[in-house]
């Protein structure tokens, strides 16, 4: 029926994508704990730097349920130049069990401890 | 059984075509030659939705079983299109499955090749967003791939297969062309599926908009398939079934484009929720999409009878 090798290493590959994409989706979707979605967030202080725009911390945006979830709204807050400040920022999507990085900008270098929470989101 | 399904659908002479076939069937560079132009075929008809968005995000935001479903679907559409006009076409049944396993494992790897050089899938994201994404946009490179013999060979390659590339026509009944309507309703559909546009325009219009709507898919369609003189349209029935009338078949066309519709609004989450005229503004509005899928799927395999089309592919078969 095969004839070269060729047809024969194209149809090995075929079988091994399929079985690939088709198990890994029978297999997560039976298994799959059906956690609801749980965005977190963690900021790195230490990975702060100036830009032109004042300064910029970066922070992990971590789901680590089971479902996606949408318009994550998180906010993050510092003591700058003697006032508190804050900076927001929307996430579109964030799949589960995904992370992103994100950058919160401040008018100049915080002073202390920056705190930043997930403020809202939603379930698609 | 799988033999009379196929004759049945008029797919049953796929065969008897290798005779004449120009290079020695077993040869490496003929089969490598098939395979980079079902991967072209494949990225020819995939290109738009690799670079849709919704695509993308549908690919991480519907159910596993969803998209298993939507695999399913185009496996049984591409066993039928392989039939039709696969890459290789001197095959028994079990042949015909393996082609079709090998069109949908190409499409995997053409779709996991394409998403990593636009840079949408890559180590940094979850398995199940990454193989999501590849499952999804396998759908549109499968049929891309199917199509890729018959319709995008070389002129001597078909002619040399099937001693005319309107071969095909003449072997095509009423229900493979219904067949291939689903198939290309289902392509076309999933173009526009994804987006928001077919929902918007289906929540915004009344119920006398979409009647004149359903109207106008009918009546355009059944005069781009019967009375336009396209390449592959029919003036006259294409066989003695019910359906096989110019009426009754883009009747039994429609209706399938809008169970196509139904199905691609429901696997992208579109009918969560909404109540049932939102549902049906849906179904009709991504169903003018669907519906003119369903006639180029129809022209493309031709099929005219002995007055068909004005130098249509149904006339060459039968001159």
């Amino acid at each position: 029926m095969r004839k070269n090798w060729v047809e024969w290493v194209a149809l090995g590959i075929s079988v091994l994508a399929i079985v690939a994409v088709v198990g890994f989706l029978a297999v997560d979707g039976l298994t799959n704990r059906g956690t609801r979605a749980m965005p977190s967030a963690e900021l790195d202080p230490g990975g702060g730097y100036a830009t032109d725009l004042g300064w910029v911390v970066p922070a992990s945006v971590r789901n680590d349920g089971d479902a996606p979830a949408e318009r994550i709204v998180l906010e993050a807050s510092a003591r700058v130049d003697g006032e508190r400040q804050t900076s927001t920022f929307e996430i579109d999507f964030l799949p589960a069990a995904s992370e992103v990085e994100v950058y919160f900008g401040f008018d100049a270098e915080p002073e202390g401890e920056v705190e930043v929470r997930v403020v809202a989101f939603g379930v698609p | 059984m799988a033999r009379k399904l196929l004759k049945a659908c008029g797919m049953g002479q796929a065969g008897k075509r290798s005779a004449t076939r120009r290079v020695p069937e077993d040869s490496a560079s003929q089969s490598a030659q098939d395979l980079v132009r079902a991967a072209g075929g494949g990225l020819l008809i995939g290109l738009p939705l690799l670079f849709t968005m919704e695509m993308w995000w549908h690919g991480f935001l519907l159910p596993h079983w969803k998209i298993l479903v939507l695999l399913g679907v185009t496996f049984v559409i591409v066993i039928g299109y392989s039939a039709l006009s696969g890459f290789r076409r001197d095959r028994s049944v079990v042949q015909l499955l393996v082609d079709s396993v090998e069109t949908m494992g190409l499409a995997a790897v053409v779709a996991t090749l394409a998403l990593l050089a636009l840079g949408r899938i890559g180590p940094d994201m979850g398995l199940r967003e990454v193989v999501g994404k590849v499952a999804l946009q396998m759908i549109p490179i499968a049929f891309g791939a199917s199509l890729a013999a018959t319709q995008l060979a070389a002129p001597e390659d078909s002619d040399q297969d099937t001693g005319s590339s309107a071969g095909d026509s003449a072997a095509v009944g009423t229900v493979g062309r219904l067949f291939v309507a689903a198939g290309a309703a289902l392509l076309f559909a999933l173009n526009v599926a994804a987006t928001e546009e077919p929902m918007l325009l289906g929540i915004q219009a009344g119920p006398w908009l979409l009647l004149g709507v359903m109207v106008g898919s009918y009546l355009v369609t059944l005069a781009i398939v019967f009375y336009a003189d396209f390449r592959g349209g029919s003036s006259a029935p294409i066989g003695a079934g019910v359906l096989s009338g110019p009426f009754t078949e883009t009747a039994a066309a429609y209706a399938i484009s809008l169970v196509v519709s139904l199905l691609l609004l429901w696997s992208f989450g579109r009918t969560d929720g909404m109540g049932l005229s939102a549902v049906i503004g849906q179904v009709v509005m991504l169903g003018v999409v669907a519906s003119f899928g369903a006639a180029a799927g129809r022209l493309l395999v031709g099929g005219g009878g002995p007055s068909g089309g004005g130098g249509g592919r149904g006339g060459e078969a039968s001159g």
